[in-house]
């Protein structure tokens, strides 16, 4: 690890102004859990690092009065796994407790996944899939990003030197009926090699709107417009899991060809059946 | 280099360190508590798991400045009454007894009941990973006191252990939450119980 200052502001507006002042020499740390291994092997080696530690404000879960729910970016997973959430949010702690292990859920935050942008994590996946916006904090003051700006195609955010996430903003109970996040993982506290959100809303049986999003297989998580087309409007009966599966397998890797190297094959198997188990698990909540 | 205060086990340990410390140096260099291991220093293996105010965390990944003037507990501070220093035993002589806890003239009630089912389950080989898997037991087990035995190995994913193949572990995960349960305070263990049969 390169030597560096250690900076403890208290209020997220001292975050920002030390990381301009150092800018962009200076990294926030919140848990450190991704970090710290980049700094170990010097492939990451900042001269300031700017800990949220003493920043209680980006902690912490609350509503908003639009009813979107709003958690603080230093939030960490033990917490948010520990939340009795109401509705499909009950999602997002379900997702948060069963991530790498349980140690580094403890220092492991909401904000840090976001920011590292790592498509193998699961919180860029189920950000991008319900539509959650990032609340940015910089001198210019707050901007909210949706997903497709924060997250870049090619991988990585649209965050500059400068900006601080403060808080992901997600939908309201209202926004969806039920969401679904499965994965395939080698071991327990591996990162998903394939990883599928599906945020769907129903009213009286018929789709109202949903949103089938493919993660850890592409530089950033890959929303499904084509194999999930024409499908609002319609009867949930008229999902055919299969069929949407093998298309989405398509629409996110490309047409098969049979000169396929072996891991995009491997992907496309992940892809199918992770997206049909999901399938399979929302679609019966509302049929019942 | 700065001045950090971390109280550990209770003792208020002060020391002038380097930003770039790790806990885990920490732990082991400045306050002498070596229990904590050292195993991969990249957060897989979590030999050095340690609670930082009742919350586990791999300590190889946590720098010092982060818990400053925090209180950590590590493997040592689990036993209220500590053992007596082993000084008439060879670690070479302990492989070989059946009983080692009574060669070191430590009673089984010294312990807290994570590590008497490591001791009674044979939870352990060579006992590198075993302080960082007892933490993450206790931890676990205090949250969650009725666990399948799945529930075990979920919980313990993040610690490697390369001797034992697991199945003592989990077995001392069951046995240790069978106690806690009977006994809600941890700090007055349960009296020795038979071992498993395997």
């Amino acid at each position: 690890m390169r030597a560096f200052t250690y900076l403890t502001p208290s209020a997220p507006t001292e975050v920002v102004e030390m990381l301009d002042a150092h800018a962009p020499d200076a990294r926030v740390i919140a848990g450190g859990q991704n970090l710290l291994l980049g700094m170990k092997d010097r492939s990451d080696s900042p001269a300031f690092l700017v800990s949220l530690g003493g920043v209680s404000e980006l902690e912490g879960v609350r509503a908003a009065d639009s009813g979107e729910l709003v958690i603080g970016a230093a939030t960490t997973y033990a917490t948010l796994a520990r939340m009795e959430f109401t509705g499909w949010h009950a999602e997002i702690a379900s997702v948060c407790g069963n991530l790498a292990d349980r140690p580094v859920r403890t220092m492991g935050t909401i904000g840090g996944a976001a920011c590292a942008a790592d498509p193998r994590y699961d919180i860029p996946a189920l950000v991008t899939g319900v539509g959650a916006s990032l609340e940015v904090l910089s001198a210019q003051g707050v901007r909210t990003i949706e997903p497709s700006d924060f997250f870049l195609e090619g991988g990585g955010t649209s965050l500059q030197p400068g900006d601080l996430l403060t808080a992901v903003r997600f939908p309201a109970t209202e926004a969806f009926t039920t969401v679904v996040f499965e994965k395939f993982r080698q071991r327990v506290f591996d990162a998903a090699l394939a990883s599928t959100v599906l945020a769907l809303r129903v009213g009286d049986g018929v789709i109202e709107d949903l949103r089938l999003t493919v993660g850890a297989t592409t530089p950033r998580p890959t929303v499904c417009v084509t194999s999930t087309a024409g499908l609002i409007g319609q009867p949930v009966d008229a999902i055919e899991p299969v069929l949407v599966a093998d298309a989405a397998a398509i629409e996110v890797l490309g047409p098969e060809t049979s000169n396929d190297p072996p891991h995009l094959r491997y992907q496309r198997e992940l892809i199918k059946s992770v997206t049909r188990r999901a399938l399979i698990r929302a679609t019966a909540i509302p049929r019942s | 280099m700065q001045d950090v205060t971390i109280t550990i086990n209770g003792d208020i340990v002060t020391g002038t360190i380097d930003e770039r410390t790790l806990l885990l140096d920490f732990i082991r260099d400045v306050a002498g508590k070596t229990g904590t291991h050292n195993g991969c220093l990249e957060a897989r293996c979590g030999c050095c798991s340690v609670e930082v105010e009742g919350d586990i965390v791999k300590s190889c990944n946590v720098l010092a400045l982060q818990v400053a003037g925090r209180s950590v507990t590590t493997i040592e501070g689990l036993s209220k009454e500590r053992l007596r220093p082993v000084e008439h035993v060879t670690s070479q002589s302990l492989a070989g007894m059946y009983a080692p806890l009574e060669a070191m003239g430590a009673d089984v009630n010294d312990l807290h009941p994570v590590q008497v089912a490591f001791h009674q389950c044979h939870a352990l080989q060579c006992g590198f990973c075993t302080p960082g898997m007892v933490m993450v037991m206790k931890n676990y087990l205090e949250e969650n006191p009725e666990p399948t035995r799945d529930d075990v190995r979920t919980a313990i994913a993040g610690n490697l252990c390369r001797c034992t193949g697991y199945q003592h572990i989990v077995d001392a995960g069951m046995m240790a939450a069978e106690t806690m349960r009977s006994q809600p305070d941890n700090s007055r263990p349960a009296p020795a119980r038979p071992a498993h049969d395997h």
